[in-house]
């Protein structure tokens, strides 16, 4: 059992706000973008070395220079905008809605400069992130491009591809495929899955995240993915995931720390949800996590909830696989 | 203002002087006392009621001059809450997310003595406005209650106390905004029971404000939310939920938004005109309120009064020609 995290960490502190004021100051012209791009460096470095110390086995690089989960795609490729402000899913947090302005294409290295440099800085194990592409798809306010979602939710995998494809070459050896929509939007898992056989295709392990929604209308869909790993939420909404889980093949990312609630779980609480995920798969065959990431929290809960998590994986017996 | 038809109104909050700000600023510092801040929120809110009466509004607004957030003005002034650390909403925006830490109640009116001061300094009736409980709750971290429907529940019985509050001194008007219904449209049973708490022994017009999300996927259920007038953002979605009346017919007041609050220039007066007539194929000139599609707290001064300019000027092109047809040849 090793511990994980998902999607962005809190970007500031209550003490810790320099990220805040660089990009103000950039805003307001006083800074130029090579220093807030040292800023967003040292913040990277900052969630880094506090995912590290908190004692997660595999971390991300906290996603600090991402905006929201589709920014640094819509941003970077062409025949995409960033459009208007949208609220993302059930949270109070919004995001820039992206506008298609003709076929989309990329080089395929949106990412590559920031996963060198989270290498350069991270200890253990670092995996990567992409934005899934139903989410992507489904999420899109204006396509003057494409003819229909399914034709649209295909370019995109195949443009994501190519990041992947990216990614591995700068030797990224596991990518999550953050797929809210797929939970979201349960009907659209036959799309869903021909956008992610083209992500695999890349030839780099994935893990489909999932979360926001449960899980269970689509478990056994799930098992049918050609993914290394599912990670299913199986502590912030009702589900019944955790008696299902062996109906899927993959190794099972259990989010069971609430990553949109203040109130830290008890270690006995996390044990108890182990124990249940460990009566239906091995434990060669868990991943634990927090339910989404942790940027929905303030950063003080944040630490508490990770630290929560790691101390329920040595309860439970996973103390480094 | 009784005989009129399409009554002009606004959302709820303007922007804030620079003095304002600044004086929040030093509050928030430590360095400006809570009397001097009162005194000049007050400076402010008369402006603003002044402003809106020059543009001839007829439903007005305090303008919200002593709120910074919708939600954190109620959780500060509620037992229960406490203020969590920061959270970003989007881009670089930060804001101290609620958190419902044990049992809420209301210890005493929040909102009642800026309602009388406002009131006081006009003719025209002003809103009392508050935040709904759907919208407490889902913008709120839920430590305290065992589920989502009964933190709700707690939530309208104070906003309940606080809407009768409003009534007794007085409003003619009470808006309970619920911008958050539709963050999840499986549980809109909870806002429509949530809000009866808050609406049942109310007589004056009640309104709630819906914005930022997907309309339609509440559409027909929402107009069982027991108020008399959902107030709509349309200019920012060109419209389109006009659409869904034709299959289910529209049966409350409707406040249509008119001109786009997000951005800094301004639809032309007859952009916003052609607006208001679109609204009138589904709603009867007595019961159709143009608007500015959401607060204007994120504008400048003068961009807030620009937007109702139009608002009024479109409103005044479309009750001339409603006049100029009612009338016989």
């Amino acid at each position: 059992m090793k511990t994980t995290v998902t999607g962005a960490y809190p970007k500031i502190s209550d003490e810790n706000q320099e990220l805040r004021r660089a990009l103000h100051r950039h805003d307001r012209g006083e800074l130029d973008a090579g220093g807030l791009s040292g800023v967003l460096d040292e913040s990277t470095r900052w969630a880094i070395g506090e995912l590290n110390w908190a004692g997660i086995d595999v971390i991300n690089d906290g996603q600090v220079r991402w905006d929201d989960l589709l920014a640094p795609f819509a941003g970077a490729w062409s025949g995409c905008d960033r459009g208007p402000l949208e609220r993302f899913y059930d949270n109070n947090t919004y995001f820039r809605q992206p506008v298609i302005t003709g076929p989309i294409t990329t080089e395929g290295t949106t990412l590559v400069r920031d996963f060198e440099f989270a290498r350069g800085v991270a200890r253990g194990e670092l995996k990567a992130a992409v934005c899934g592409p139903l989410t992507f798809a489904t999420l899109v306010a204006e396509d003057h491009h494409y003819k229909s979602l399914e034709d649209r939710t295909l370019a995109v995998a195949d443009a994501i591809a190519k990041e992947i494809r990216g990614l591995g070459a700068a030797g990224a050896t596991l990518v999550d495929v953050e797929e809210p929509a797929l939970v979201a939007h349960p009907e659209h898992f036959a799309l869903a899955r021909a956008a992610v056989e083209r992500l695999a295709a890349a030839g780099v392990p994935l893990a489909l995240q999932t979360y926001f929604f449960p899980a269970d209308p689509l478990l056994d869909a799930l098992a049918a993915f050609p993914v290394a790993q599912v990670g299913v939420d199986v502590r912030s909404r009702d589900t019944h995931a955790l008696e299902r889980l062996n109906a899927l093949r993959q190794t099972i990312v259990l989010g069971i720390v609430d990553a949109r609630n203040t109130r830290v779980e008890t270690e006995g609480e996390l044990v108890k949800l182990i124990e249940a995920a460990l009566r239906q798969i091995p434990a060669d065959y868990l991943w634990l996590a927090p339910t989404t990431g942790l940027e929905y929290l303030p950063h003080d809960v944040a630490v508490q909830k990770l630290k929560a998590l790691v101390a329920a994986a040595h309860a439970a017996g996973g103390v480094k696989a | 203002v009784s005989d009129q038809v399409l009554l002009t109104t606004t959302v709820g909050s303007f922007g804030k002087p620079d003095y304002l700000q600044k004086a929040r600023n030093a509050n928030a510092r430590g360095k400006l006392g809570e009397t001097e801040l009162t005194e000049l929120e007050r400076k402010a809110t008369e402006e603003w009621i002044r402003r809106q009466e020059r543009l001839d509004i007829d439903i007005l607004v305090d303008g919200e001059m002593y709120r910074g957030d919708m939600v954190a003005y109620f959780a500060e002034r509620l037992d229960g809450f406490r203020l969590g650390g920061l959270v970003r909403s989007y881009g670089n925006r930060y804001y101290h997310k609620p958190i419902i830490a044990s049992k809420v109640s209301r210890p005493k009116p929040m909102t009642v003595d800026w309602f009388r001061f406002s009131q006081a300094l006009t003719d025209r009736p002003v809103k009392g406005m508050l935040t709904g409980p759907y919208t407490m709750l889902d913008w709120s971290y839920n430590e305290a209650y065992k589920t989502r429907r009964d933190a709700a529940l707690a939530l309208a019985e104070v906003v309940r106390q606080e809407a009768e509050d409003l009534q007794a001194a007085g409003a003619r008007y009470i808006q309970i905004d619920e911008p958050a219904i539709h963050a999840r449209p499986e549980e809109i049973d909870i806002a429509i029971e949530a809000m009866g708490v808050v609406t049942q022994n109310l007589d004056a017009k009640t309104v709630s404000h819906i914005c930022y999300g997907d309309f339609a996927a509440i559409y027909p259920k929402v107009l069982e939310l027991p108020v008399d007038q959902l107030d709509l953002a349309m200019a920012n979605y060109g419209y389109r939920w006009l659409e869904l009346f034709n299959k289910d017919p529209f049966t409350k007041e409707l406040a249509i938004g008119i001109v786009d609050v997000h951005r800094h220039d301004t639809e032309s007066v007859a952009t916003a005109a052609e607006g208001i007539r679109k609204g009138l194929r589904y709603v009867s000139k007595e019961r159709l309120l143009p608007h500015p599609d959401c607060g204007l707290k994120t504008r400048s001064i003068e961009e807030s009064e620009e937007k109702c300019r139009v608002v009024v000027e479109a409103t005044k092109v479309v009750r001339k020609e409603l006049a100029q047809a009612a009338t016989p040849a």
